[in-house]
C-alpha cells in the first residue's frame, strides 16, 4: 500500500471515532441538560405557589407560563428547596439523576441560575398522588418504569421514549412534601422530531478527519518526493556497482536512510574490490602457472624423451640427463608451490593463517624436500636444530616455502660437491635464528640489496636468469615481513651466501 | 620383515608408486584405494598409516579423526592442496606428520622411517652406545670397545652432549654455550681444540664428525 494511502487511512481510522466519541458525548451531554432544567424547573415553579394552584384543582392544573413568582424567589429559592430535600429520605442519596440537587444544595453551575425558573417550551405538566393515580383525566398513565424508579425511593425518575415518531421525555418529580393530589408531578417534553442528521455531530466536527487527512496528504508530499528520489538514487547506485553515491541531505530520518545506505554501499564497494582482487590474483595465477610451468615442463619432456631414445637404440642412460630432468621436475614442483604462496599473500590477510609452528620440523621438511636433489649432485645438505622443537606463531605452508626456497637456491646455485647447511637456534632472549649457509657463488652485494628492496610483483622476479634467485627469494623476504621477521642476506664465512630469518618465538 | 604400513591413496600409479618404494625399503604395504570408515577391528595391525586426504568415499581427516578415537598409530598424511588449514587441522586431530605433493620416493621414506624411529628417544641419563662407543653419563664413563677412556669435564660434557642426540648435529654456538666452562672465555675456536683433543683420546672410532657449517654429530665411527 502507499505510503500516503496508508497514512490517510490510519488518520481516518482514528479520527472517525473520536468525532463519533464526540458527538456522543455532546448528544448526551445536551440531553442531561434538558432533563436537568426540565428537573429544576418544575421544581421551583412548585415551590413558587404552583403547589397550591395545583392542590386547589388538581384536575385541571397546568402550570403558568411566563417568569415565577417575585424577583426575590430566584435568591431564596435553592435555599428553601435544599431544606426539604435533605429531609426526603435515604433511598434519594443512591438515585442516579439528583446530581446537583443535594451537597451544597446549589443549582449545578451549568444550568445557570436563570434556567431554573424558565420552564422550556413544549413542557406539559401533570401531577399524581402518592398512588401515582391523577386527578387530571388527560394525565397518561404513568409508565411501568417511572412508577418503579419511583417506588425504589428515587426522587426524579428520567425515562426517553418515543410516541408517533416524536421523542419524548418524562422527568417523575417527587415533591419535597407528602401526600395530597400533587406529591408526584410529571414533567412532560414532547421534543420536535429530529432533524434527518439529528444524532450526527455538528458539520465543524466532522471536517476535522477530512482536514486531518488533507494535512497529512499535503505535509506528506516532500517526504514521499524525497523517498521516491532516495529510491531512484539507490537504484542508479545498483547498477553502476554501488560506484555512484545517493545523495544525503537534511538531518531527519530520510536522510538517516540515505546515510544508512552510504555506508552499506561503501561496505559492499569493499567486499566487491576484494572478491575483485581475489579474482585477479586468481587469474594472474592461472596465467603465471601457465607460463612458468610449460618452460620447465617442455624442458623435462625433453629429457624423457632424450632417454627414451637411448634407451631405444639400446644405449645406456646419461646420468647428466637423468639428474637435469629430476632438478626440472624439482623446479616445477617448486614454482607451483611458489606461484601459490604469491597468490595467497598478493591476496592479503584473509588468506594467512596464524598457528603454532614447529620450526624444527619445518627445517625436517625442508632438508627432506631437497636431499634427493642435492644427494644427487653430491651436495651435502645437513642442518643443526635445538633439541627442543622451536615454536612460531605463523602460517606454516608459507614458513615452509620461504624457507625451502633458500634451500633450494642453494642447491640450484650450488657447485658439485658444495655444501648447503640449515642452522636454527633460539637465544635466550626468546628469539629464534633460522640460518641456510652455502659455499655457492654467493651474491654479490649492490645484487643482495637489489634483492631485498626489488617490489614484489614484476616478472622480472620470475624468470630463472642468471641472477636467478627469481620468485623464491621474494616470497620469502614477504613472508618475513608478514610474520614480523628480519631477513638478511649476507656473504657467508664460507664464502657463499649466508641468509638468516630472524624473529620472535612464540 | 619389515614393518606393516597401511596406505589409504586413491590414485592408481601413485598409490602403486608408493607400494613399489615401501616394498623397495623393506616395509610390508597395505593398499587402500578409497578412503573407508575405521574401525577398531576394520584396521589391519600396522606400525603406521599414510593417509591421503582427498579420498573418495570418506573425506581423509575423517579417517584420522575416527583412527584416533581408538588408535595411536602413527599416522603420515599426503595432501596435494598445500593448504595451511588442512595442516592445522590434521596435526590437530592428531597427525604426526603430513607431506605435500609433490615428493620424491626417498623423501617419504626417509620421513616414514623417521616416524618409526620416534620413540626410541634417548632418555637424559641413559648409557649410550654408538659404534664402539659406549657412553654412561651417571657414572661419567666412557669407553671405546670396552676400554675406558679418561676425559677432562669438558671433553666428557661435550661428548655426552652429542651422545644425546646421535646421529643429529648440534650445533656449534650451542656447545660453546652449554658445554664450555662460561667462567672461562669460550669461542668456537676453544670448541674445535677440545674436539680433536676428544678425538686424539677416542681414538680411530671417535664417530664425532663435523657436520659442515652447523657443528658436530655422533655416529657409529668406522675408524675412517
Amino acid at each position: 500500500m502507499r505510503l500516503r494511502l496508508r497514512l490517510a487511512l490510519t488518520v481516518v481510522a482514528v479520527t472517525v471515532p473520536v468525532v463519533v466519541g464526540m458527538g456522543y458525548f455532546q448528544h448526551s451531554l445536551r440531553q442531561r441538560g434538558q432533563e436537568e432544567v426540565l428537573e429544576a424547573s418544575t421544581l421551583a415553579r412548585m415551590q413558587a405557589g404552583e403547589r397550591e394552584r395545583c392542590e386547589a384543582s388538581p384536575e385541571t392544573w397546568t402550570v403558568r407560563r411566563g417568569p415565577p413568582g417575585q424577583g426575590a424567589l430566584r435568591e431564596s429559592e435553592p435555599r428553601e428547596r435544599t431544606t426539604p430535600e435533605d429531609e426526603s429520605g435515604p433511598g434519594r442519596d443512591s438515585a442516579p439523576r439528583e446530581r446537583g440537587l443535594d451537597g451544597n444544595g446549589g443549582p449545578p453551575p451549568d444550568r445557570g441560575p436563570g434556567r431554573s425558573g424558565r420552564l422550556p417550551p413544549g413542557v406539559q405538566h401533570f401531577p399524581y398522588d402518592a398512588s401515582f393515580v391523577s386527578r387530571n383525566p388527560r394525565a397518561p398513565v404513568l409508565p411501568e418504569e417511572l412508577v418503579r424508579g419511583a417506588r425504589a425511593g428515587q426522587g426524579t425518575v428520567i425515562l426517553h421514549s418515543t410516541q408517533e415518531g416524536r421523542p419524548i421525555l418524562d422527568v417523575l418529580l417527587r415533591m419535597p412534601w407528602d401526600g395530597g393530589p400533587c406529591a408526584y408531578i410529571l414533567a412532560r417534553r414532547e421534543e420536535p422530531p429530529s432533524p434527518p442528521l439529528g444524532g450526527m455531530p455538528p458539520l465543524e466536527v466532522l471536517a476535522v478527519p477530512f482536514f486531518a487527512v488533507l494535512a497529512v496528504v499535503v505535509a506528506l508530499g516532500p517526504v514521499i518526493r524525497r523517498v521516491r528520489q532516495l529510491t531512484d538514487e539507490v537504484r542508479t547506485s545498483a547498477v553502476s556497482h554501488y560506484q555512484q553515491p545517493v545523495s544525503v541531505r537534511g538531518n531527519d530520518e530520510v536522510a538517516e536512510l540515505a546515510r544508512a545506505f552510504q555506508e552499506a554501499r561503501a561496505e559492499i564497494q569493499h567486499q566487491l574490490s576484494q572478491q575483485e582482487a581475489r579474482e585477479q590474483a586468481l587469474r594472474d595465477f592461472l596465467a603465471n602457472t601457465m607460463h612458468d610451468v610449460m618452460t620447465p615442463l617442455t624442458v623435462l619432456q625433453g629429457h624423457l624423451s632424450a632417454m627414451q631414445q637411448r634407451v631405444g637404440r639400446g644405449e645406456p642412460m646419461e646420468p647428466a640427463v637423468m639428474a637435469s630432468a629430476m632438478g626440472e621436475a624439482h623446479y616445477i614442483a617448486s614454482l607451483v608451490h611458489n606461484l601459490a604462496a604469491a597468490t595467497r599473500l598478493e591476496a592479503g590477510e584473509p588468506q594467512f593463517q596464524r598457528a603454532p609452528v614447529d620450526l624444527n620440523a619445518v627445517v625436517a621438511r625442508v632438508i627432506g624436500r631437497h636431499q634427493p636433489i642435492a644427494r644427487q649432485r653430491r651436495i651435502s645438505l645437513v642442518s643443526g636444530v635445538p633439541e627442543a622443537p622451536v615454536w612460531v606463531n605463523g602460517d606454516v605452508t608459507l614458513i615452509e616455502q620461504a624457507v625451502s626456497n633458500v634451500v633450494f637456491n642453494g642447491i640450484h646455485h650450488g657447485r658439485d660437491e658444495g655444501h648447503v647447511a640449515v642452522v636454527l637456534e633460539s637465544t635466550r632472549q626468546g628469539r629464534f635464528r633460522l640460518r641456510v649457509i652455502d659455499d655457492g657463488p654467493g651474491i654479490p652485494e649492490e645484487e643482495r640489496a637489489r634483492i631485498l628492496e626489488r617490489g614484489f610483483r614484476g616478472n622480472a622476479a620470475r624468470t630463472r636468469g642468471v641472477e636467478g634467485q627469481g620468485l623464491g627469494l621474494h616470497i620469502t623476504r614477504h613472508v618475513a615481513h608478514v610474520h614480523g621477521w628480519t631477513l638478511t642476506l649476507a656473504p657467508s664465512e664460507y664464502g657463499g651466501l649466508e641468509v638468516a630469518l630472524e624473529g620472535e618465538v612464540s | 620383515m619389515g614393518e606393516r604400513i597401511l596406505l589409504v591413496e586413491d590414485d592408481p600409479q601413485l598409490g602403486a608408486q608408493i607400494v613399489e618404494h615401501l616394498q623397495g625399503a623393506g616395509f610390508e604395504p597395505t593398499w587402500w584405494r578409497e578412503g573407508r570408515v575405521l574401525t577398531a577391528e576394520g584396521l589391519p595391525r600396522v606400525s603406521l598409516v599414510v593417509l591421503d586426504l582427498m579420498l573418495p568415499g570418506t573425506y581423509g581427516l575423517d579417517m584420522l579423526k575416527s583412527l584416533r578415537s581408538f588408535s595411536e598409530v602413527p599416522v603420515l598424511i599426503l595432501s596435494a592442496r598445500n593448504d595451511t588449514l588442512d595442516k592445522v587441522r590434521a596435526l590437530k586431530l592428531g597427525a604426526d606428520d603430513y607431506m605435500t605433493k609433490p615428493f620424491w620416493p626417498e623423501e617419504l621414506i626417509e620421513r616414514v622411517r623417521a616416524r618409526l624411529r620416534r620413540p626410541t628417544l634417548q632418555k637424559a641419563e641413559a648409557v649410550v652406545e654408538v659404534g664402539a662407543l659406549r657412553i654412561d653419563p651417571q657414572a661419567h664413563e666412557v669407553s671405546v670397545q670396552g676400554q675406558p677412556v679418561e676425559l677432562t669435564r669438558v671433553e666428557f660434557a661435550l661428548l655426552a652432549a652429542l651422545a644425546r642426540r646421535p646421529r643429529e648435529a648440534v650445533t656449534r654456538q650451542w656447545l660453546v654455550e652449554h658445554v664450555l666452562d662460561p667462567e672461562r672465555e669460550g669461542t668456537e675456536r676453544t670448541l674445535d681444540v677440545h674436539v680433536s683433543r676428544l678425538r686424539r683420546k677416542l681414538g680411530p672410532q671417535h664417530g664425532v664428525e663435523t657436520v659442515w657449517g652447523v657443528g658436530y654429530r655422533l655416529v657409529p665411527g668406522d675408524g675412517s
